[in-house]
């Protein structure tokens, strides 16, 4: 009775849609409802996780009861379930901070929105069809959009507006690349298309998987379809801004990590791989030399993490499993040091009503266990050791030496130099000026806590993590188990 | 015009390079085994005539879902981005005579033939969404022609919500009796109904009925927010 799953999906969808009824009941139980619905998905992820990793198979969920590729398949493996399970907690510390950042009406819209989003990225990962995967994007993409402009002001609007023209156009690539490969395959299946993939016309699956990337690269956030980011990140919510940065994007990335490494039979994946590695390095170096110029803290460090997005683009593009792995290692740990980064720095924009520098003067008087979670996800960024970003930064750079790709191995140190540099700027501004004493709010003193405790422990003692993103990895390299796994129907002629 | 030029050059190549790809894709070769399967066993496996329907209710069941979840969301961010404390119509007369009885005339059949349409979604052409955009073109019509109609935002948002409940709800039933979610349990399990008539099929027409109001009051709900304006002074 492993199909009990299939509520990762159902969960926050029926809530999302319980929400306009419970409005008429009482307004002001909304943001604990949301709260409670994503402390529930946690819960159940958290119990999919340990079936998955118990059982060391994947659950495959059919829709329908029907055997794909007739039916659409879910297909949770190691990946997708440790993910699902970061999407549901993250979501579940930021439904908390919600409770504090949103004033602005109407939440009952927001909460929707919130649960929708979180249910998109979950989609993305678990999903075992092309088309659905669609689905899921459009999903994702445009609560997105929605919750870009929520403030309603004139920044807000314009990021909302490039991200949904930029998204539009990524939408109508993606769709145009699945047709490409449905027209020459006749399936829509993921498993299915990797088993027929030798059947497909090397030229049209280097266009269709070439499409596929730039389509997905819009909420992967890869030059040069980002330049909604660093927009949309300065002027969304500030929970919904960890949202983005902490799945929305690994979402995309993974999908284009599936998809390109199920067609890897083709004849012309080498270029494909070329390709990531093209754009990722690309996003990397104007990531990390615009943050050097920023003079709001939210978007410096928007752009960093547009930096660290495409250190993974290259993980990924290296064509190994080590690759893989080190780039997972670096999504999830990049998604825990951007949740508490986001989340502090939206605190202190919530308190100090903004978040430029001049703002910053000062933190460590003001608000010092703030300034200290701020410092700690600094210093992880840029790679110091003892904090968890340093492994993965390592590991990754194993992978490219080994890959012979040593211009990788310039790139990362490269971007480590230039984080270091504004990093250490904003923990100069925040420890060495004197300023006033504040109070600080102790429930998300303790969800701070909790995500240092989480960096300094996986920064100390890296392999007990690592066992897991080598299961996930090798979910994502492993083609043959990935066909295996799925019950494919023979549908002859 | 030099960027003009460039962007040209730009379009023309990425159109080469796509059309390179779709002349190496096989055409009129007999590639859509998935979709023969779907004719050769819809009215076994579905108990639905039209196969169109069948594949998107049953088979594909679940990107229905999602689509369903898409325009819920449109109608959501619709709905938060235009939020305001108070909003009032802002037309000054009403449409002309002939709009006016002719809407009032249509009106109820209209509505009739939208339901029509997604009842029958198993039987005939159509389905939830045609269905459900029918019945919002009747309010679409009201509001052209009367100045002060307006929906009902307190009816219609819990009527939203509740058929998207129920939506999932029935998918979760077909999840607890057959051990799929979405699991067509009426047609699979209780064999109920003749294929051909109108009780057939299973859930589909349940959950076309469904699709048609959740479309219904979401297209309505989108031209009552499109068509208001704000009384709130600025600022």
């Amino acid at each position: 009775m492993t199909q009990y799953a299939s509520l990762l999906i159902a969960l926050p969808l029926i809530s999302a849609f319980f929400v306009p009824i419970l409005k008429k009941i009482s307004k002001k139980a909304i943001m604990p409802y949301l709260t409670l619905i994503t402390l529930i998905q946690t819960i159940i992820a958290a119990l999919v996780f340990r079936d998955v990793y118990t059982t060391g198979n994947p659950i495959i969920i059919m829709a329908g009861g029907f055997r794909p590729p007739v039916g659409i398949n879910l297909y949770i493996g190691h990946f997708a379930s440790l993910f699902a399970l970061i999407i549901a907690l993250v979501s579940f510390l930021m439904a908390v901070f919600s409770m504090r950042a949103i004033n602005i009406e109407p939440k009952d819209k927001y909460a929707m929105l919130f649960l929708l989003l979180m249910l998109g990225a979950t989609g993305m990962i678990a999903t075992g069809d092309i088309f659905n995967l669609f689905v899921f994007m459009e999903i994702t993409a445009i609560s997105a959009y929605a919750l870009t402009a929520y403030n309603k002001d004139a920044h807000a609007s314009e990021a909302s507006m490039k991200y949904i023209i930029l998204g539009g156009i990524g939408s109508s690539f993606f769709l145009v690349g699945v047709a490409l490969i449905y027209g020459s395959l006749g399936t829509l299946n993921l498993a299915d298309i990797a088993q027929k993939a030798s059947l497909i016309d090397p030229t049209v699956a280097q266009v269709a998987l070439a499409l596929l990337i730039f389509g997905l690269a819009v909420e992967g956030e890869l030059f040069p379809l980002n330049a909604w980011a660093p927009d949309a990140y300065q002027a969304a919510p500030h929970p919904i801004t960890t949202l983005f940065s902490a799945f929305v994007v690994k979402a995309s990335l993974y999908a284009i990590a599936r998809i390109v490494y199920l067609l890897s039979s083709v004849e012309t994946w080498q270029n494909i791989l070329n390709l990531l590695i093209i754009l990722g390095t690309l996003t990397v170096v104007i990531g990390e030399l615009s943050a050097l110029r920023q003079a709001n803290v939210k978007r410096m460090i928007a752009y960093s993490s547009i930096a660290q997005v495409g250190l993974i683009a290259v993980g990924f593009g290296l064509g190994t499993q080590a690759g893989i792995d080190a780039s997972v290692f670096h999504m999830v740990n990049h998604a825990i040091v951007k949740a508490l980064l986001f989340l502090a720095v939206g605190y202190v924009a919530l308190e100090l009503g903004g978040a430029e520098f001049e703002k910053f003067r000062g933190l460590g008087k003001r608000m010092p266990l703030t300034a200290f979670a701020i410092t700690v996800g600094a210093v992880s960024v840029i790679g110091i050791p003892l904090f968890n970003v340093f492994w993965s930064k390592i590991k990754l750079l194993l992978a490219a030496l080994v890959a012979g790709k040593t211009f990788v191995v310039a790139l990362i140190l490269g971007a480590s130099l230039v984080e270091a540099v504004y990093y250490i700027k904003l923990i100069h501004v925040m420890w060495f000026f004197e300023s006033e004493k504040g109070e600080e709010n102790i429930v998300l003193g303790i969800i701070m806590t909790l995500l240092i405790a989480i960096i300094v422990l996986i920064g100390i003692y890296p392999d007990s993590l690592w066992h897991f993103i080598q299961e996930a990895g090798r979910d994502i390299f492993d083609k043959a188990a990935y066909i295996k796994n799925v019950p494919l129907l023979e549908v002859v002629k | 015009m030099v960027k003009r030029i460039l962007a040209i050059i730009f379009i023309l190549v990425i159109g080469f390079w796509i059309a390179n790809a779709l002349a190496k894709v096989p055409f009129g070769e007999d590639k859509m085994l998935v979709g023969k399967y779907y004719l050769e066993n819809v009215k076994e496996q579905t108990g639905a005539i039209n196969a169109v329907t069948a594949v998107v209710v049953n088979y594909r069941g679940f990107d229905t879902l999602g689509e369903v979840t898409v325009l819920f969301i449109a109608s959501t961010g619709v709905a938060a981005l235009l939020w305001r404390r108070r909003e009032e119509r802002s037309a000054e007369v009403d449409g002309s005579l002939i709009l006016k009885t002719g809407s009032r005339v249509l009106l109820p059949f209209i509505m009739l033939f939208g339901a029509y349409i997604f009842i029958h979604g198993h039987l005939t052409p159509g389905g939830g969404f045609p269905g459900g955009a029918t019945i919002a073109t009747a309010f679409l019509m009201i509001y052209l022609a009367y100045k002060e109609y307006e929906i009902d935002h307190n009816l219609f948002e819990p009527l939203e919500g509740l058929s998207g409940v129920s939506y999932v709800a029935v998918g979760l039933i077909g999840l607890a009796i057959g051990g799929y979610f979405l699991f067509d349990w009426i047609w699979q399990i209780w064999e109920v109904g003749d294929i051909g008539r109108l009780l057939s099929a299973g859930f589909i027409p349940i959950i076309y009925t469904i699709i048609g109001i959740k479309v219904g009051t979401e297209l309505t709900g989108i031209i009552d927010r499109m068509i208001k304006e704000s009384k709130e002074v600025e600022g």
